[in-house]
């Protein structure tokens, strides 16, 4: 996803413009944090909501004499919990096949190509569908950049809970896709 | 099977303490099982990356798809608004055109009489012209032959009786007498 795939809510193009730590913030983790969202089953819409309203928490949060640290773990749980709070129906949301709405391939790629990349993106669909929530949601926010201890904040759990929950994801994956 | 092997993903991810990295690093050199496992978990996370990637694209084009009805309904609007407006300029010409060829019998003719005054002018100074032909039309020979009786134009007994006069006039282009001349 492009930076410019995603049109800015107007709030936000303050944002994006300016030169503050938000704003560095803001051009570093509003990818991550869509990409977040919308793999949790958010509609774009809906996760564009939620970037708005926690980078706008993140800057009261900023001017505020709350502590400061791993600012990136404290912005990723507040659009997790917003996400939750907003998304009724998340269970069932996120269990939707996706093979129909994907288009991963390359347009040069020959049918052949096609033909294979599809059966193995089908695979690991699947395998990701078979993934526990706390799996996934661990997997996710690693693919997001995270650090165990960043994850353990944003989800509530222990680093080594973290550590143990990514590598049996992993583990899982890689025996459903036989990679 | 490796006792390390459950490390592995943390070595991946950095996330073991430095010396446990050492330790893990000298391992992985010799030993092409620990290799083989680490290579197929960077495969799976990289794969599963690239299905999020997939997912937001996905959520993406469906999120276009849900504006392509509006979107083709407000071209569509646009293109009959264009074509109704655009016909109404282009349709006054062929109404207008038989009410102009109705009327420019007369128009011409109100022109004419509007334009009647310079070309009046133009006449008034197209007059010398026929001026010299009167002048190059100078009489050298009598045009005009009239006999007249004397006692006609003398007074009874001032000329002897019987004879006559013969006038001699000549006369202009336009009428006038320009020369008399008396003549027995």
């Amino acid at each position: 996803m492009s930076d410019d795939s995603v049109p800015l809510a107007l709030p936000l193009l303050r944002l994006a413009s300016g030169s503050s730590e938000v704003t560095t913030l803001y051009r570093e983790l509003r990818k991550p944090l869509l990409r977040y969202l919308v793999c949790l089953g958010l509609s774009s819409d809906e996760a564009q909501d939620v970037v708005q309203d926690a980078f706008l928490s993140l800057q009261r949060h900023l001017a505020s004499d709350a502590p400061q640290e791993n600012i990136r773990g404290w912005l990723f749980r507040v659009a997790h919990n917003q996400a939750r709070n907003r998304q009724a129906s998340y269970h069932r949301r996120f269990s939707e096949p996706l093979d129909g709405e994907i288009d991963f391939l390359a347009d040069d790629a020959t049918p052949e190509q096609r033909v294979l990349e599809k059966e193995k993106f089908r695979r690991l669909a699947a395998a990701i569908r078979l993934l526990t929530e706390s799996e996934r949601e661990c997997l996710l926010l690693r693919a997001g950049g995270l650090r165990y201890r960043e994850i353990g904040e944003v989800l509530g759990m222990a680093v080594s809970t973290v550590g143990d929950t990514v590598e049996r994801a992993i583990k899982k994956l890689a025996e459903k896709c036989n990679v | 099977m490796c006792d390390v092997q459950a490390k592995l993903i943390a070595w991946l991810d950095g996330e073991l303490s430095s010396d446990e990295s050492a330790d893990l690093d000298r391992h992985i050199k010799g030993c092409q099982e620990c290799r083989d496992r680490l290579a197929t978990y960077k495969q799976v996370s990289e794969a599963f990356e690239v299905y999020c990637d997939a997912v937001v694209a996905g959520k993406m084009r469906q999120r276009v798809s849900r504006w392509v009805p509006v979107l083709a309904s407000a071209v569509a609007a646009g293109v009959v608004l264009f074509l109704a407006f655009s016909q109404r300029r282009i349709e006054p010409p062929p109404v207008l055109a038989p009410t102009l060829a109705a009327t420019s019998v007369p128009v011409p003719a109100l022109r004419a009489a509007e334009a009647a005054p310079p070309k009046t002018i133009r006449r008034r100074h197209a007059v010398p012209p026929v001026q010299k032909r009167a002048i190059k039309w100078q009489p050298t020979e009598t045009a005009v032959q009239i006999a007249i009786p004397a006692e006609a134009m003398f007074p009874p007994g001032a000329i002897p009786e019987g004879m006559n006069f013969i006038a001699e006039l000549s006369i202009a282009p336009d009428g006038s007498v320009q020369q008399v001349r008396l003549r027995q």
